[in-house]
């Protein structure tokens, strides 16, 4: 698995999504789900994932799922496809 | 140190000066106190909003609604919180769960915090072996899910680990030690977050209830059937259990064998015929969404196949 794949699968486990409503753009106000606990979720989830626990700064400036990817890629982990 | 309302010795409510006082009470209480020279109601739709002082001797259930008509209808009200049972902490949190219909409201603040908190030893003579095992699942629950929860601050792990060595030491039995702890785990999840556990029972609570009428199913029940799993759970699932017990001290497989002897397969049986029709609104109760171990669609089968077995 991918880890494009592996963020996929988290978020739309995360935010109960279905496959086809995901995007790699979308955003923090695009999904009902995504509140303040799916914050706290995505940060239990993404250490689970991908061995890195976002700090409480991190985690207020993710607006969408692309701020995810650049959090991590300055971790080293790779979302190229 | 976990905020907590003023403590009084019992016999500080029949010896201070209350002013205009009610108390209220459940029925199994009542016939101990008719002869206590206070106006005396059956549920808050009774009292009367100029009251001075409001005693409450009860379960969670009523001490919460008691919070809630002190916050809302009579905030210069001193109210004074007197648990019957242990296990929900409601005497010394600023959390009330009110139940609408079947589904479970929270609130938090501090308007909801009772101005004192106290024990009366007696009561726990008067529970059943049954009962005081509920309010242990209930009790452990509160701390292990605080405790354990990501939005859990150092000193705050301090001290939950502090009141898990504590209930570790206590026999399950109906030991009035359990207020102590009981009431110290329920403020430290208040400035937390509970987790899985109280997913479960929040939403299994009214399917329970609703399908075994006169079976006694409620909050403590649930949460002592499904503490050790869904700790299990935490355990097989992510590292947090295994890096934080050790962190702060704590004894992760001697907490697991208590928290298993609250465990009844028939009780876990007979609850987890709902759960599947039930798993959607657990993933999306809000303590589930603060679980220590991210809770999946597919943790269902976990749970449905006793893997913590």
């Amino acid at each position: 698995m991918t880890n494009r794949e592996k963020l996929q699968d988290l978020l739309q486990d995360i935010l109960l999504l279905d496959p086809s409503e995901f995007r790699f753009d979308l955003m923090r106000d695009d999904v009902q789900m995504w509140d303040s606990l799916a914050v706290v979720a995505i940060a239990v989830g993404v250490d689970e994932t991908f061995g890195y626990h976002f700090t409480p700064e991190e985690a207020m400036t993710i607006k969408g799922v692309p701020d995810i990817m650049a959090l991590l890629e300055t971790k080293s982990i790779s979302f190229a496809e | 140190m976990l905020n907590s309302p003023e403590i009084w010795d019992f016999g500080e409510i029949l010896n201070r000066n209350l002013g205009n006082c009610t108390l209220l009470t459940t029925p199994s209480v009542r016939s101990r106190v008719t002869d206590w020279p206070f106006n005396h109601a059956t549920s808050v739709g009774h009292l009367d909003e100029r009251l001075d002082t409001l005693v409450v001797i009860g379960g969670g259930t009523l001490i919460d609604e008691a919070k809630a008509w002190r916050a809302h209808r009579a905030p210069r009200t001193f109210l004074v919180a007197v648990p019957s049972i242990w296990g929900s902490g409601a005497e010394a949190s600023p959390v009330i769960v009110l139940d609408h219909n079947g589904a479970k409201e929270i609130h938090i603040g501090n308007q909801y915090l009772p101005d004192v908190r106290c024990v009366w030893p007696e009561l726990a003579s008067s529970l059943s072996p049954e009962q005081a095992l509920y309010a242990c699942g209930d009790a452990w629950s509160h701390a292990l899910e605080g405790f354990l929860s990501p939005l859990a601050g150092h000193s705050l792990r301090e001290d939950l680990a502090s009141v898990l060595v504590t209930m570790k030491s206590l026999p399950v039995s109906n030991d009035s030690r359990w207020f102590e702890p009981s009431a110290a785990a329920c403020a430290g999840q208040a400035r937390s977050s509970v987790g899985l556990v109280h997913g479960i029972a929040h939403t299994l609570e009214p399917v329970m209830r609703a399908s075994y009428p006169r079976e006694g199913w409620g909050h403590a029940r649930l949460c002592a059937t499904f503490v050790w799993p869904v700790m299990r759970y935490n355990q097989a699932r992510g590292d947090r259990w295994t890096s934080l017990t050790s962190q702060y001290g704590l004894d992760g497989s001697a907490m697991l064998d208590c928290i298993e002897s609250l465990h009844d397969s028939g009780n876990y049986e007979t609850a987890m015929a709902h759960m599947e029709g039930a798993w959607k609104e657990v993933l999306r109760d809000p303590c589930t969404r603060t679980n220590s171990t991210l809770v999946r669609p597919d943790s269902l089968a976990w749970f449905m196949n006793r893997a913590f077995l």
